[in-house]
């Protein structure tokens, strides 16, 4: 049987809301209980259906075609040799040329008139730029092509860095729920015990009992003969610390309506230093940031 | 959850396209594409109020699809969940690396969350049309506390305080509020033919 507490503490699992103690306790526990990690996955399934409630978002055209090349890209890089040398055009045939082009102008130079050979060179002059812009093109070409290869291998050390994160997140998963077992059992001696009495006519024998661990700062209360409650009607627990000026909220819970019982997991909205006393209050449904309602149930 | 109502005729094809993407079968990851591609975008751009960001972790979660498609455990889910799941985590990582988150919430007042969108927006999800329908209806059942608390904690990044905060109520009753939201949601889900 699963309670409420146990409900909450999944249904803030399965949107990824628990964190610190909470989250290691119930970690804890989701590995040795079937039964609430059934519930978990249900939850979890369920919250994914909140995604659909999301305005429909049209992808741009070129997202399918950037997928399926990364994809592409990681299926061949790792095939592919890591050392990759970068591919350079010759230059020195073009070099060549133009000496051959030089030395024949020089000749023709010599052997036509002074006009011709001042043609001559500026033809030759054009000819070197050409040759000049060409090789600049080469090179540019080149750094296109190695700055290509860097992007696919950054893209490719950031995916495996991804998956070390992933790989490291589960050590840490792992590493909580054993420390936290640990802690749980340095905290039993340190645990507070409260019996909580009852402050109605109509039902006198009502009683409950508060067990408050203060490291792990949460509690159980157990309950007994209470009345049962009006549907818009609320039982909410508060926990008395000198430290604030009013008590501190422990949560809203409900109890059987034939028993009077229910066992009841609690936390605090605040941090708690030393517990003075409990108390139960009747308020309406969801429960109140401050008592309004008339007690119910008071430690001695 | 009622199992026989979960793996609809559509959903029964998405696992064994898993199964094929874990297999290095890129004819399958493209038709996963077609099918989650516009749901996953729509989720992550009311994550992150940005679409081209949301793009960049469309993309990335279908190259970690690619990684890690042999990891899906069907028993314990659909393929959808998983995958949205997966691009969940990398949006609210992303949400809670860059430093305006202020900005962000800001922008994702509760009123502008999205949930009164027009039914012909729904519909431009071919696949996803009929389950999409479904889920805004169940919605539409919820009370509005804790529909308002579902849509936080699923969209906004935010903690369990500071959901209470936001909407100004006791981390008791706002816990109430989600515990309850999503029992009611599955089984509303769970009872839609």
């Amino acid at each position: 049987m699963i309670d409420e507490r146990t409900e909450e503490l999944a249904a803030l699992y399965a949107f990824d809301l628990l964190e610190g103690a909470e989250l290691d306790a119930f970690t804890t526990r989701l590995q040795n209980d079937k039964e609430v990690r059934k519930l978990v996955d249900e939850l979890r399934e369920t919250s994914s259906a909140c995604a659909l409630t999301a305005a429909s978002v049209e992808p741009s055209a070129g997202l399918r075609e950037r997928v399926l090349a990364s994809v592409m890209d990681q299926t061949t890089s790792s095939a592919r040799s890591s050392n990759i040398i970068p591919f350079r055009l010759p230059a020195w045939p073009a070099w060549a040329a133009a000496a051959v082009f030089a030395l024949l102008a020089g000749y023709l130079g010599l052997t036509v008139s002074q006009l011709d050979y001042q043609l001559a060179v500026v033809e030759q002059s054009q000819v070197f730029a050409d040759l000049q812009m060409r090789s600049l093109q080469t090179s540019l070409d080149s750094e296109q092509i190695v700055s290509k290869q860097q992007a696919i291998e950054l893209k490719t050390t950031e995916t495996q860095l991804a998956a070390v994160r992933d790989q490291l997140d589960e050590t840490r998963t792992s590493a909580l729920a054993q420390i936290s077992e640990l802690k749980a059992e340095a905290n039993v001696a340190a645990l507070k015990i409260s019996s909580l009495n009852s402050l109605l006519g109509n039902a006198p024998d009502a009683t409950a009992i508060a067990v408050w661990n203060p490291f792990s700062q949460e509690g159980v209360l157990t309950v007994s003969k209470l009345p049962a409650l009006d549907a818009d009607k609320d039982y909410q627990l508060w926990v008395v610390d000198p430290q604030y000026s009013i008590p501190v909220d422990g949560g809203v819970f409900t109890v059987d309506a034939t028993t009077g019982e229910t066992r009841f997991k609690f936390k605090t909205d605040k941090p708690i230093k030393t517990v003075a006393a409990f108390a139960v209050s009747l308020e309406r449904k969801g429960g109140v940031p401050k008592a309004e309602g008339p007690m119910v149930l008071i430690t001695q | 959850m009622n199992d026989s109502r979960t793996t609809t005729r559509s959903e029964d094809l998405e696992a064994p396209l898993l199964a094929r993407i874990a297999e290095g079968d890129q004819s399958a990851l493209s038709d996963l594409y077609d099918r989650f591609s516009r749901p996953l975008l729509a989720a992550v751009v009311r994550i992150l109020n940005d679409s081209r960001e949301a793009e960049d972790i469309v993309h990335d979660a279908f190259v970690a699809v690619w990684q890690k498609a042999g990891d899906y455990d069907a028993s314990r889910g659909s393929a959808f969940s998983w995958v949205m799941t997966l691009t969940r985590n990398r949006a609210l990582d992303r949400v809670r690396s860059r430093k305006r988150r202020g900005e962000l919430l800001a922008q994702s007042a509760p009123a502008d969350l999205g949930y009164d969108q027009t039914s012909a927006d729904v519909a431009q999800a071919a696949e996803f049309s009929e389950r999409s329908d479904a889920v805004h209806a169940a919605f539409g059942e919820l009370p509005s506390d804790q529909r308002q608390a579902l849509e936080l904690a699923y969209f906004s990044g935010l903690t369990q305080q500071e959901i209470a905060a936001r909407l100004d109520q006791p981390l008791g009753t706002i816990k109430a509020r989600i515990r309850r939201g999503l029992l009611k949601l599955r089984d509303l889900l769970a009872s839609t033919p």
